[in-house]
């Protein structure tokens, strides 16, 4: 079969970082020097810059090769041409993301920042106006009563109604990937047992992030663990917020050895520290991987920031006793918190948090698939 | 036993010296040089044998000089080597010694002995002997020669006014060497008035030739005549005698000029590759050009336009084909009308096809620009930018292999908006996927070929190699020099040369002929056929088989008071050759320096009964 090709292809992916594709000879330094593409059969990025370079879409939104990179840098710094592979690896990661998403969202938000903030500060407005229209009594007398300021069942039921509506974009986007990457038809010739035997391999990826270790030399060794932190955090708050919130949210002020005061500032430190690391190196340029940043790189980082910060400003009025910041900073929190999931879990950025460990398991399950086709068809498997 | 005859030299016995070298082992590692001296100094005539480690340094060769003198020699025989390495080095020995530098003989018992024969020395050993006989027999009958003299006529002949033809006039004439420069169209210039801008400096091909034509207008030496033809040449290095026709005068009449040139330099260029009706839809589809046709059709493009128009359609998408009619393949693409395939590279279209594909994406920047190849193949100083800037600019490039030719079918063309033509092949810097492309316009970059010169390869007996193109006496050593003496190459007559090749080639070919005119005389090599007037019965056999035009006649000549018709060798266009030698009925001519008794002669030294030898092979 031949392939139609997509001459515009290399040119929109402009929009999604990979600025220097052109510049590739494909002389295959950058899969040579990559100590990840080795396992897995990845012949990434050489394979994946061939696909922008001419065009085809096809192969390209089929491809898991994107996610399978962690962003090292070793190809681009050994490039002969400049050619930047690894943010193009990353760009065809932003496009992957908008490829996978039916809304349509995703690609609008990657290809205008405008569009992106202003779907952030929509939604923040609608959350700030709930709870300028619908807070409960504002008690001015101590301690602080945040719970008749914003009853924590309304708040509960807010946030799963906010965790169904991303989840369902961001899994229905996930099943979208699984589609594309299994061929459609090929996804259901293979074995339910083959599926669910690779399952412990999303889980150890998506908790481990082990592949990233394996990273090149120009990666610094405190970036796995910064990341690994980060992921802690945000799985931390998300216990918290959505299973534990009626413990989590009192007006009764604990002591500060109290695992509720710990666990809380702990996952704020852990987001707080890895995010203010992460823009400063993206502001300083200091890792390879944080060499260019688009920006739904700032933004995510931002309001991951913010989040954690004001989540802390709130617990820091609460148990000091200032009523009214409370009540302010906790409608501030949730309007930057909520629209920063809304926005960046299934439509941006965040979303790799599904995507990497889902295409590793896609990875183990077409390995699979391949070895048992292999003994029960070989001529078919050679042919 | 035969004994070796010797009658011609009756008169005085022959002083013989032969020298036998160790090759510093090479050859004394298996020859029993001590033994072949030996048994060397018992063959008559033979007065000195020595042995030397190294018979061509200096102080070997200053043995060979001394011993002539102290032991009075007239003959040497130096068994080392292969003549090719060190024949004129112990000829120089002898002149030194004051003998004439033909009284020598080679034996190569190197190559033909001890490397040949390395596993049986004592096989070696008897085989040096005879050879070093069969070289002391031939010389027994040398006789001294002088090379041959003949007057050289102190002015170039340039054809073919390209730039490599312009670059020899204006280089010769600088050196003060009359020159006449024939081109058989109406302008100087040759090819490079086809072209645009040409590579590595983007300078206009046109400057090039306005700056050598001001050198050539500057120089009252040079005789430039256009619209001419040379149609006749005899004569041989030093004084051809040139016929040359034209130019076609108001009357309609072409005048015929002779001239007598000393060195004359081929510049007739190429031809581009012609790619046969239908192939790659040449011809057939009219978005499918070639490489020229698209130089010229961007120069053709009013300025100022946004898109490329041929034919009326707009062209919005372009790809550049390499290797078209070049690296061909046997068994895999169509031979020409003479059964050949071009098989070879011809080195200038992969730049070219960068730089066009590059001036057309700069000058029309929504244009789709696909590269087609094989290998990039950008070998030359500032070449490889040209790569990098296409990369740049947005040039696609694909990679296909040699014995996969790129298919290419016209699209239905119900929408004239719609490409036209279909490429499809597989792409091996994709994995060999198979690829389509859908273009409106195709570029064949093709190669270069011999330019059709049949007339001026049977008027100088040029070489032809199997590429078509003029081939050179060796690659390396002797680029622009063929094996017709006198006359030089320059350019891309000689095979696909880009325009700094070509002009490196050109001043080479007019420091070549300006060499020629150094000494008022030609000296060639004595080796040449001879006539005995005695023998001669003018059967004219000799003429008959003789392959090189005028180098022997039939001239009535006074033999006793009586006129008789006889042979009459012209040394300057005999190449020594031996076919007439072979034919003569009477054993009238011979070959200076190998005549038929010094064959005898040898054959006698390699069969005479040496009891060494015998003892050797028995």
């Amino acid at each position: 079969m031949t392939t139609q090709l997509h001459k515009t292809l290399h040119e929109e992916m402009h929009f999604f970082g990979g600025k220097d594709v052109d510049l590739c000879m494909n002389c295959g330094t950058c899969t040579v020097i990559c100590p990840l593409a080795r396992d897995e059969g990845g012949t990434f990025p050489r394979r994946i810059i061939r696909l922008i370079q001419t065009g085809q879409k096809r192969l390209l939104v089929k491809s898991l090769d994107p996610w399978l990179c962690y962003y090292c840098g070793d190809c681009s710094e050994n490039c002969p041409r400049q050619a930047n592979p690894a943010e193009t690896m990353m760009a065809s990661r932003r496009y992957l993301t908008s490829q996978y998403d039916w809304t349509g969202l995703a690609r609008l938000f990657y290809k205008s920042a405008l569009m992106e903030i202003l779907a952030i500060v929509l939604v923040g407005l609608f959350v700030t106006g709930l709870f300028v229209w619908f807070h409960g009594p504002m008690v001015l007398t101590l301690p602080v009563q945040l719970n008749t300021f914003a009853p924590v069942k309304w708040v509960e039921l807010g946030d799963w109604i906010m965790a169904g509506t991303l989840s369902f974009f961001l899994l229905t986007n996930a099943a979208r990937m699984v589609w594309n990457t299994l061929d459609g038809k090929q996804m259901f010739g293979i074995s339910p047992l083959i599926y669910f035997k690779a399952v412990p391999v999303f889980f150890d990826h998506m908790f481990t992030q082990r592949r990233s270790r394996q990273c090149g030399s120009t990666r610094s060794r405190s970036f796995w663990l910064k990341h690994l932190l980060l992921v802690s955090g945000y799985l931390s708050m998300l216990v918290l917020v959505l299973i534990l919130l009626r413990w989590f949210q009192t007006d009764r002020i604990y002591p500060i050895y109290n695992p509720q005061r710990l666990w809380g500032y702990y996952a704020t430190l852990a987001l707080l520290y890895p995010t203010g690391a992460f823009l400063i190196s993206r502001w300083r340029r200091k890792e390879p991987i944080h060499f260019f940043s688009e920006a739904s790189d700032w933004i995510f980082l931002v309001m991951l920031f913010l989040t954690a910060l004001t989540g802390i400003m709130v617990s820091l009025a609460r148990v000091n006793g200032f009523p009214m910041t409370t009540y302010v900073i906790y409608v501030i929190h949730l309007s930057i918190a909520v629209p920063m999931l809304v926005v960046e879990v299934p439509f941006s950025k965040w979303s790799h948090l599904l995507y990497r460990p889902l295409a590793m398991y896609l990875v183990s399950v077409k390995k699979a698939a391949a070895a048992v086709s292999l003994k029960t068809q070989p001529e078919a498997a050679t042919a | 036993m035969n004994t070796i005859n010797n009658s011609q030299h009756d008169h005085q016995e022959p002083r013989i010296g032969v020298y036998i070298c160790r090759c510093g082992g090479n050859i004394s590692d298996v020859v029993d040089v001590e033994r072949v001296a030996e048994v060397s100094r018992h063959i008559p005539g033979v007065v000195v044998a020595k042995v030397h480690t190294f018979c061509c340094s200096d102080p070997g060769q200053n043995t060979i000089s001394q011993d002539i003198q102290a032991e009075k020699l007239d003959r040497v025989v130096v068994a080392s080597c292969s003549p090719f390495l060190h024949e004129l080095t112990f000829r120089g020995a002898v002149q030194r010694g004051g003998l004439n530098p033909y009284l020598y003989e080679h034996a190569n018992i190197r190559e033909q002995g001890s490397w040949a024969h390395k596993h049986d020395p004592a096989g070696a050993t008897a085989k040096s002997i005879r050879m070093i006989a069969a070289a002391v027999g031939k010389l027994q009958y040398s006789t001294p020669l002088d090379q041959i003299r003949l007057p050289n006529h102190r002015k170039a002949l340039v054809i073919g006014g390209g730039i490599a033809g312009m670059k020899v006039a204006a280089d010769l004439a600088g050196r003060g060497i009359p020159v006449l420069l024939v081109e058989s169209s109406g302008r100087l210039g040759g090819r490079l008035n086809q072209w645009n801008r040409v590579f590595p400096t983007d300078t206009p091909a046109g400057q090039l030739v306005t700056k050598l034509l001001a050198q050539l207008d500057a120089n009252p030496l040079v005789e430039i005549l256009l619209n001419c033809k040379v149609t006749a040449v005899t004569g041989f290095v030093g004084s051809f005698q040139v016929t040359i026709e034209g130019p076609l005068g108001p009357s309609g009449a072409m005048t015929t000029t002779q001239t007598t040139i000393g060195a004359i330099v081929m510049a007739t260029g190429f031809k581009p590759y012609v790619p046969d009706d239908g192939e790659f839809l040449y011809k057939k589809d009219p978005g499918v050009v070639t490489m020229p046709e698209f130089i010229d059709l961007m120069r053709g493009q009013p300025t100022g336009t946004g898109e490329l128009v041929y034919k009326g359609r707009t062209i919005r998408s372009v790809a550049f084909l390499h290797c078209v009619g070049s690296r061909q393949i046997d068994g895999v693409h169509t031979p020409r009308a003479d059964g050949k395939i071009n098989t070879y590279c011809s080195r200038v279209c992969c730049t070219t096809t960068l730089q066009q594909a590059i001036a057309a994406k700069e000058r029309f920047p929504s244009l789709q620009v696909y590269d087609l190849h094989q290998d990039i193949r950008t070998y030359g100083r500032g070449h490889e930018d040209y790569y990098v800037r296409a990369g740049k600019a947005g040039v696609v490039f694909f990679r296909y292999h040699g014995d996969e030719i790129p298919r290419v079918t016209p699209a239905d063309g119900k929408r004239p908006a719609e490409p036209s033509l279909h490429i499809t092949f597989k792409d091996y810097l994709t994995w060999g996927e198979e690829l389509t492309l859908d273009v409106d316009m195709l570029v064949l970059a093709v190669g270069l070929m011999a330019g059709d010169i049949p007339d001026l390869i049977n008027m100088f007996k040029l070489p032809v190699g199997e590429d078509r193109f003029i081939q050179e006496i060796h690659p390396k050593l002797r680029p622009v020099e063929i094996s017709v003496n006198g006359v030089l190459l320059a350019g891309t007559v000689q095979g696909p040369m880009n325009i700094e090749e070509t002009l490196n080639a050109a001043g080479a070919a007019a420091v070549k002929a300006s060499a020629m005119f150094l000494k008022d005389v030609v000296e060639l090599n004595p080796y040449v056929a001879q006539v005995d007037t005695d023998l001669c019965q003018g059967s004219g056999a000799c003429v008959t088989q003789c392959e090189y035009d005028g180098a022997i006649a039939m001239v009535e000549t006074q033999v006793n008071g009586k006129t008789v018709r006889q042979a009459k060798v012209n040394p300057g266009l005999c190449v020594g050759c031996g076919a007439c030698v072979a034919v003569c009925p009477t054993r009238a001519i011979n070959l200076n320096g190998w005549r038929l008794d010094q064959y005898d002669a040898m054959v006698d030294g390699l069969t005479a009964e040496i009891p060494e030898v015998a003892a050797a092979t028995s």
